[in-house]
């Protein structure tokens, strides 16, 4: 069964058409990286598929189920068992390390001893052990990102979603932290769809990579 | 240089308008007959009056502020962030009875419940002053929690989303992060409404802005009036001390994030109906209904209104535009030194404006008549600019505070580039700082024009003769006048507060279709 197929999918915003009958199968456990220049329309597709927005025409299945068709929304974005790992991270400046990690594993209903166990084990693997306690202001860009990452697998997601979240980091940090993307994916088995701007992040991540141009992809 | 001594001249100045007058009551109150002395203040603590006055300035206020923040935020939520319809005209409607001068409201109230006699009695009491004061500030957490809804990365609630549904997100994530904007509505609530005059004046419910009020302009007494007006200024410098504390970092520069406007609504989806039921009566019941009682009551009274108040309508609305005017130009300069000076100098300023703005008017309508009742200031006792240096001394935190917050969202390269290119001070504000903020400036003005327009505390007090505004006028009339006519007259106070509000709301909106949105 395929993680994701989006068919025949358009979308536009305020009478610009962003997607054009885009179509992509996305297989279980792959490392797929969409690569495309700014304005292409690789974010939009991560949108559609954690159900932020909804297609104009066009279908979406996650496993099987059908998530969104025809501008209606049928899987909320919490029932679509989705990680994302935003361009700016989006950690809750409010709550800790910690509380970020946490929020999510409260919120569907996980009992407090697995909670425990599941932040120790995802802090363990982006090695934010010490960074605990700590508020998303007093880390630094890199700390940040692992912190995302930690929130986003700590809820054992089915597909990860990677929206550049490399593109403000320098390079050095750039690069290790592309390898400790693939070795997390390679550990747990999710699958990844990671979109980038950057041919070179691409390569090192992908297992398989599509080129976007204009709200399709491109040959 | 220039820049050095303009922010300084305009410091002065507001020293002049606005805190000397305070300085100088509290020096009378304590220098009686030729020597210092604090018989002014012995009989407050000991007299059972004093702490009546108290509890029911406290309890008026906090329920006030209870009541608002319990509704206006959810309120805000549903106007600002979901798919409720007519989302925009209903804002407009909530907000009108924020414009206009709240007694109206009361008067309002009175000629709908007074017919009822145990209607009647409630609303005169305690509780018709809460419900009065709830419908008029009730926009304030509303609006508030609206533009602060608009400073959160829509990103922030998405991956929240990713894992809770919305009333989860809501809970976790959205409200902690406009709880600033939250507890900042809360204390501006409590501000205005223990400040208030005009209700519980009406309504005969005895606080101390009443009490401070009666004591000095029935009975002309001096010290009776400062001794009443002391414990207004002990309460207002606990919430300054609580603003610059907990909320100032917080609040004073809100910047709208990019996509905010765009970011997905909720969907009600079944509670739509229900929820837009309810919303809808609301606004029939605080904004539409106190209106159309006036209008109805008003019927016939028009062409007495105009012949006995007309000229006090032309003197409110030359006053105001031109409060708004000097507001606004004050405000500038005072914002501009807080925001590029951000250091105990400027948090001093600050804090001096914002101690005014909580200060009750007839607080400092009775620190203007001690320090400008003199023979050789009659230049500004005698003449309209007494009532010009009230609205200053009150209303320039408004145009400051807004006048930070527009100039966070202009880069300082702006300025730089044009001081690189050789511009002096003057030319970089005229030409580069201020066209780039001018939607903060209108803004600015007609904030400052409707609380100038429906301000009751100061003026009532400091009026020259000859000078009195529609509001006071109003409330002069209402103890011979008809109800027909007293109607009337408010109805076209509110019309002298719509009408330029709406023309220049619909002059921003056009510019900048996010606002308001």
């Amino acid at each position: 069964m395929n993680a994701v197929e989006l068919a025949t999918v358009s979308k536009s915003f305020g009478g610009e058409k962003v997607l054009d009958g885009l179509s992509l199968v996305i297989e279980q456990g792959e490392r797929l990286v969409i690569l495309g220049p700014s304005g292409c329309g690789k974010t939009t597709v991560l949108r559609l598929i954690a159900g932020f927005v909804p297609p104009d025409s066009g279908s979406i299945c996650l496993e099987g189920t059908l998530a969104s068709r025809d501008g209606r929304i049928l899987l909320s974005p919490e029932r679509r068992h989705i990680g994302m790992v935003f361009q700016d991270l989006a950690l809750w400046p409010h709550f800790s390390v910690m509380g970020n990690i946490e929020f999510g594993l409260k919120a569907t209903g996980v009992p407090k001893a697995e909670r425990r166990r599941r932040i120790a084990e995802v802090l363990a693997l982006t090695g934010l052990q010490e960074y605990a306690r700590r508020k998303p202001g007093e880390l630094s860009g890199g700390q940040q990102q692992r912190v995302a990452l930690a929130r986003a697998l700590a809820l054992q997601p089915r597909v990860l979603l990677m929206d550049e979240p490399l593109s403000s980091l320098d390079e050095e940090l750039n690069q290790r932290l592309r390898t400790e993307i693939v070795r997390l994916q390679e550990q747990l088995g999710f699958t990844l769809v990671h979109v980038t701007h950057n041919q070179e992040e691409a390569r090192d991540i992908a297992s398989r990579i599509v080129a976007m141009q204009g709200g399709r992809i491109s040959d | 240089m220039a820049k050095r001594l303009t922010l300084a001249l305009a410091v002065l100045f507001f020293v002049i308008t606005g805190a000397l007058p305070v300085l100088s009551m509290l020096f009378r109150s304590i220098y009686i007959d030729g020597h210092f002395g604090l018989e002014s203040y012995r009989g407050l603590m000991s007299s059972s009056h004093q702490w009546l006055l108290m509890r029911n300035s406290l309890a008026l206020s906090s329920l006030v502020t209870l009541l608002t923040v319990a509704a206006g935020v959810p309120l805000g939520i549903l106007l600002g962030k979901t798919d409720l319809p007519y989302r925009r005209l209903l804002t407009l409607l909530f907000v009108i009875p924020l414009l206009i001068p709240a007694y109206i409201i009361a008067v309002s109230w009175s000629g709908l419940l007074g017919h009822w006699e145990t209607a009647g009695r409630w609303l005169f009491g305690l509780p018709g002053c809460v419900l009065v004061l709830f419908s008029v500030f009730l926009p304030v957490p509303m609006l508030l929690t609206m533009v602060f809804l608009r400073t959160i990365n829509p990103e922030l609630e998405q991956a929240g989303r990713l894992v809770s549904n919305w009333r989860g997100v809501l809970r976790g994530i959205t409200l902690p992060l406009i709880l600033p904007g939250i507890g900042l509505a809360a204390l501006l609530v409590f501000v205005l409404s223990f400040g208030e005059f005009g209700v519980p004046n009406f309504l005969r419910f005895a606080v101390y802005p009443v009490e401070s009020f009666t004591q000095f302009a029935a009975f002309y007494n001096f010290r009776a009036a400062t001794a009443a007006a002391l414990p207004l200024a002990a309460v207002t410098l606990i919430l300054l001390w609580l603003e610059a504390s907990w909320l100032r970092d917080k609040t004073w520069r809100v910047r709208p994030v990019a996509g905010a406007g765009r970011a997905p609504l909720i969907e009600l989806g079944s509670h739509r109906l229900w929820l837009f039921v309810v919303v809808v009566c609301g606004a029939l019941v605080f904004a539409v209904i106190p209106i159309v009682v006036l209008l109805f009551q008003s019927t016939g009274a028009y062409a007495e209104a105009f012949s006995r108040a007309g000229a006090s309508l032309l003197r409110s609305l030359a006053y105001s535009a031109f409060g708004a005017s000097l507001l606004v130009v004050l405000g500038f300069l005072i914002g501009y030194l807080v925001y590029t000076q951000p250091n105990r100098y400027g948090r001093a300023v600050d804090s001096l404006t914002f101690f005014l703005f909580a200060l009750p008017g007839t607080v400092i309508g009775i620190g203007l008549i001690s320090l400008w009742n003199t023979p050789w200031t009659n230049l500004v006792y005698a003449t309209p600019l007494i009532i010009l240096f009230g609205y200053l001394a009150k209303y320039t935190a408004l145009t400051s505070r807004i006048t930070v917050s527009q100039l966070a969202q202009i880069s300082p390269s702006m300025e730089q580039a044009a001081e690189i290119a050789g511009a002096g001070w003057f030319r970089r504000m005229l030409f580069i700082v201020a066209p780039l903020a001018w939607r903060g400036l209108l803004a600015g003005w007609l904030v400052a024009y409707i609380f100038t327009l429906r301000d009751t505390g100061i003026t009532m007090l400091v009026y020259p003769p000859g000078h009195e505004t529609l509001p006071v006028r109003i409330f002069t009339l209402m103890a011979n006048g008809t109800p027909q006519l007293i109607a009337a007259l408010c109805v076209i106070m509110i019309v002298a507060t719509l009408l330029p509000a709406g023309l220049l709301w619909s002059l921003l909106i056009r510019k900048n279709p996010g606002v308001g949105r």
